[in-house]
């Protein structure tokens, strides 16, 4: 009787063991909270107990911890897996720079937040870069050289070489110029709303490369409010309907919209 | 002695009505010029900080577009004033051109279209020349 309850017993241990280790392998390290720096309030992004991205600025819309919880959700599941240093990269987006792990955003800098750091939004997109593989035990990336912003509480990292930044300028502007925008191709497509979760709104009429043309499904439309003072209705060419993610296709941009009247008041 | 009491009356009550109903037109014009002075004032004070907020707020849900993009007045091209601004997307140089964008509305049955046309001039003078390669990306309307 001993013996035949000795067996479960066992597996059962293994396999909590197992689960429990898993757990502590898992994302659920990564989380973020507000915290105070140099008497200013900021968002803090965490693996574990280290801070790897600190965000002091508003941006999109979002305040800085909205935007915290939106960068530890990202980063949450793209930790999912072991990540290699040559997965985390640096990237130029409109205005401002982009940190990815693979092809995931995984946040955007723009000047303002960079000005808040005193760096530039490459530089600050490397620091946080090599914060986070730090922090999953992995080395920084050994080819590109780092920029060191002022007051940031996360690892510190070596000057960048001057020359840098307009080499990061240049191929931002050649990434515009191999998008190609001249094309005439048209259609109508559906307006679905990212705040009323994918409603149809409307039609829009699309324009660009017939292959970016035949590509999209839909525009979806976000609203944003600009210092009270303004309405803001951005218009996404997009792959798919959803709009949980917006997959936006290069290349196109709306030439109409138009609204069907259902009742004439 | 009354009749002409009540004719005085009557006189100064059309008087008073007619005035009244000419400063009211006068308002309605005056809210109007005011309206399209302060989205002209409103574009050239906040274009470039309008630019970098849209692009930002896509940026951060990861659907920044990969072009230049520029906030510019939209024209009516019925009623000839600032209406809005819009952001426009697109090659560089073409984007670098652009103006303004030129709104024209229409109604076919229940559907009433809004055709978005970027141009090299901010002048309603005939029909507009559609700048090559740009397109809008965004559409701001100004609370006034």
């Amino acid at each position: 009787m001993r013996r035949s309850l000795k067996v479960p017993t066992v597996m059962a241990l293994g396999l909590f063991a197992a689960l429990a280790a898993a757990a502590a392998f898992s994302s659920a390290e990564v989380s973020y909270r507000s915290a105070e720096q140099d008497g200013k309030r900021v968002a803090e992004v965490l693996i574990g107990e280290r801070s790897v991205i600190v965000l002091l600025t508003s941006a999109g819309g979002y305040r800085p911890l909205e935007r915290a919880e939106i960068v530890a959700n990202r980063l949450r599941a793209a930790l999912t897996s072991d990540i290699r240093p040559e997965e985390v990269t640096v990237s130029s987006v409109p205005s401002g720079a982009g940190l990815n792990i693979r092809d995931q955003l995984i946040v955007a800098i723009y000047p303002t937040e960079a000005n808040a750091h005193g760096a530039t939004p490459t530089a600050l997109a490397r620091l946080w870069r090599d914060n986070i593989l730090a922090a999953v035990g992995q080395p920084p990336a050994p080819e590109l050289p780092q920029e060191q912003p002022a007051a940031e509480p996360a690892q510190p990292a070596p000057q960048e070489q001057p020359a840098e930044q307009p080499a990061t300028e240049s191929a931002a502007a050649k990434e515009s110029e191999d998008v190609d925008w001249t094309g005439t191709a048209q259609k109508w497509v559906p307006i679905i709303s990212v705040e009323q979760g994918g409603l149809s709104i409307g039609a829009a009429q699309i324009a660009g490369p017939p292959s970016q043309v035949n590509q999209v499904k839909a525009v979806a439309e976000l609203r944003l409010t600009f210092r009270n003072i303004g309405r803001i209705y951005a218009y996404i060419p997009v792959r798919t309907l959803s709009v949980t993610k917006l997959d936006r296709v290069q290349g196109v941009s709306v030439w109409a919209t138009g609204d069907v009247r259902l009742v004439n008041f | 002695m009354t009749m002409k009491r009540v004719i005085a009356v009557l006189v100064m009550v059309a008087l008073l009505g007619g005035g009244l109903a000419a400063m009211n037109a006068w308002a309605i014009d005056l809210g109007d010029i005011l309206k399209v002075g302060g989205i002209a004032f409103l574009v050239s004070q906040y274009d470039k900080e309008l630019d970098t907020f849209i692009s930002s707020a896509l940026g951060e849900r990861g659907a920044a577009a990969k072009g230049a993009t520029k906030v510019v007045p939209i024209l009516s091209l019925g009623g000839g004033g600032y209406i809005g601004a819009a952001q426009v997307v697109g090659n560089p140089e073409n984007v670098k051109s652009v103006k303004a964008v030129f709104q024209v509305e229409g109604r076919i049955g229940s559907f009433t279209p809004r055709i978005l046309v970027p141009t090299t001039t901010d002048k309603v003078t005939g029909s507009p020349d559609r700048a090559k390669g740009v397109g809008v990306s965004a559409v701001i309307e100004f609370r006034i």
